[in-house]
């Protein structure tokens, strides 16, 4: 089972929103919102991993650390991230990892 | 990068058309799911160029026909600029009603009408970081505030007072979301409000109603809530048990609030202590037994500051509601430290910086504690 991490982006919020929308108006069960939920999950571990190819490097301040669960949560501070392109500075970033050796058995989000 | 959520829309969509048919659910449906996505995404602001042409040039031709009307009140306008079915949708800046009588035909749709449709065009013409805000022009060239919650929960509000429409929200569940929560008193309208839930619109009054309407009409919204459904029933016996406590009360303040067109209230979700201290002081003794319980520890709470105001310790979490959380989600590879240098060595992930969207196949960096 692929990882539920990228639930919580604007592509997936966007997603179980509408998905919601649909079990409101009794148009899908809630089961078949949580299938296409799963089909998400696999689908975007994968164009990520096959699509994706460009490198990011940061750089802050760290103000918080967590691991639990195999999960590494950071809080940083006015950080810079630079691509080859551009350069984007923000106060604050949260930062949720999970472990990317094997994905394993697909810790929930 | 559009091009990767486009991918992903696809992919999503075309592995789960077997599911959906499996389920006996209509291939229309599918393809609501996928504009409401879509359109999400849109409004996002998240993802740039990620209208397709077709689109881009239908609001192009859009913004141009709602100037026109802004000007003139009584123009016959085409179709575009009526409330669609929702899977003919596109993001419009000003929705036109033209004719009582279509909205009364699109009350016959039910609340998705006004979840997709009205949802779908509202948040286009906003000012940045305000909660979502809409205009309502009826063909009397009224203007009519229509205000929606991210969770989806739509709320018009009529400067005249003839009517005042005014829903409880219940409060947003999710982390991350900003739907500035507003709490209303509906006042009772003519005749029994039908238990449906569904938009009324007559000639000179639009009214939603939800579904558990009782005597003093504090009407809840909640078939068109998007929260989880064990919270939106933890939140509808609350709300329930306020309902009960305060029906005389409700009827008092009508009068009261009928004037001013209904300000978005974003200081704290879900908040009742302005009411029920007006109420306090009008009836003490009437409820007081009741508004004890209630009040006594917001009360308590506010009056003698709150004890937990020289903790060390921040809390953070309540920064301006309309922040961007700045999140990157994504694996690790490695994360070191040395004393009290850290290094993270992280793949496959997608960030949301100061409201845009960037992904990345490899991200180094360094931090120190």
């Amino acid at each position: 089972m692929a990882y539920q991490l990228y639930r919580n982006t604007t592509l997936g919020n966007s997603l179980q929103e509408s998905l919601d929308e649909l079990i409101q108006t009794q148009q899908i069960t809630p089961q078949l919102a949580l299938q296409v939920l799963l089909q998400f999950d696999k689908a975007i571990n994968t164009a990520l991993a096959n699509r994706v190819r460009n490198r990011v490097n940061f750089r802050g301040s760290l103000n918080t650390y967590r691991f639990c669960d195999n999960v590494w949560t950071f809080v940083l501070n006015d950080v810079e991230f630079r691509e080859v392109t551009d350069l984007v500075k923000v106060d604050k970033v949260k930062i949720v990892a999970c472990d990317g050796k094997n994905t394993g058995s697909g810790a929930a989000e | 990068m559009p091009k990767l959520y486009r991918s992903v829309i696809d992919d999503v969509i075309n592995e789960v058309r077997e599911l959906f048919l499996d389920e006996g659910v209509d291939e229309q449906v599918l393809m609501e799911l996928r504009t409401l996505w879509e359109n999400k995404l849109m409004q996002s602001k998240a993802v740039e160029g990620f209208h397709t042409e077709e689109q881009q040039a239908l609001q192009a031709q859009q913004q141009q026909q709602a100037q026109q009307v802004q000007q003139s009140q009584q123009q016959t306008q085409t179709q575009h600029q009526v409330i669609l079915p929702p899977q003919q949708q596109a993001p419009q800046q000003q929705v036109i009603v033209q004719d009582p009588k279509i909205l009364q035909a699109m009350n016959a749709t039910g609340m998705s009408f006004l979840q997709s449709a009205a949802a779908t065009a509202a948040t286009l013409a906003l000012p940045t970081g305000v909660g979502p805000y809409q205009q309502l022009i009826t063909s009397q060239g009224q203007i009519l505030q229509v205000v929606r919650a991210a969770n989806g929960a739509q709320y018009i509000i009529q400067p005249q007072q003839q009517v005042v429409l005014q829903q409880q929200v219940l409060p947003q569940m999710q982390p991350g979301v900003q739907a500035p929560v507003i709490q209303q008193v509906l006042t009772p309208l003519q005749g029994g409000i039908p238990q449906q839930t569904g938009v009324i619109i007559q000639p000179q009054q639009i009214v939603l109603a939800g579904n558990k309407v009782q005597q003093n009409a504090q009407v809840m919204q909640t078939a068109t809530m998007t929260t989880q459904p064990g919270q939106v029933s933890a939140a509808q016996v609350q709300a329930q048990s306020q309902q009960q406590q305060q029906p005389q009360q409700q009827q008092q303040q009508q009068p009261a609030q009928q004037q001013p067109p209904m300000m978005l209230q974003v200081d704290g979700a879900g908040d009742t202590s302005s009411e029920e201290d007006e109420e306090e002081e009008d009836e003490y003794d009437e409820d007081e037994d009741e508004d004890k319980d209630k009040d006594g520890g917001e009360d308590g709470q506010v009056e003698e500051e709150p004890l937990n105001s020289s903790d060390d310790v921040s809390d953070e979490e309540d920064q301006e509601l309309f922040d961007t959380e700045n999140v990157v989600v994504c694996q690790y590879d490695k994360i070191h430290r040395s004393k009290n240098k850290w290094k993270f060595t992280l793949k496959d992930g997608i960030m949301n910086l100061n409201g845009r969207d960037y992904v990345f196949s490899k991200a180094i960096g360094d931090a120190e504690w």
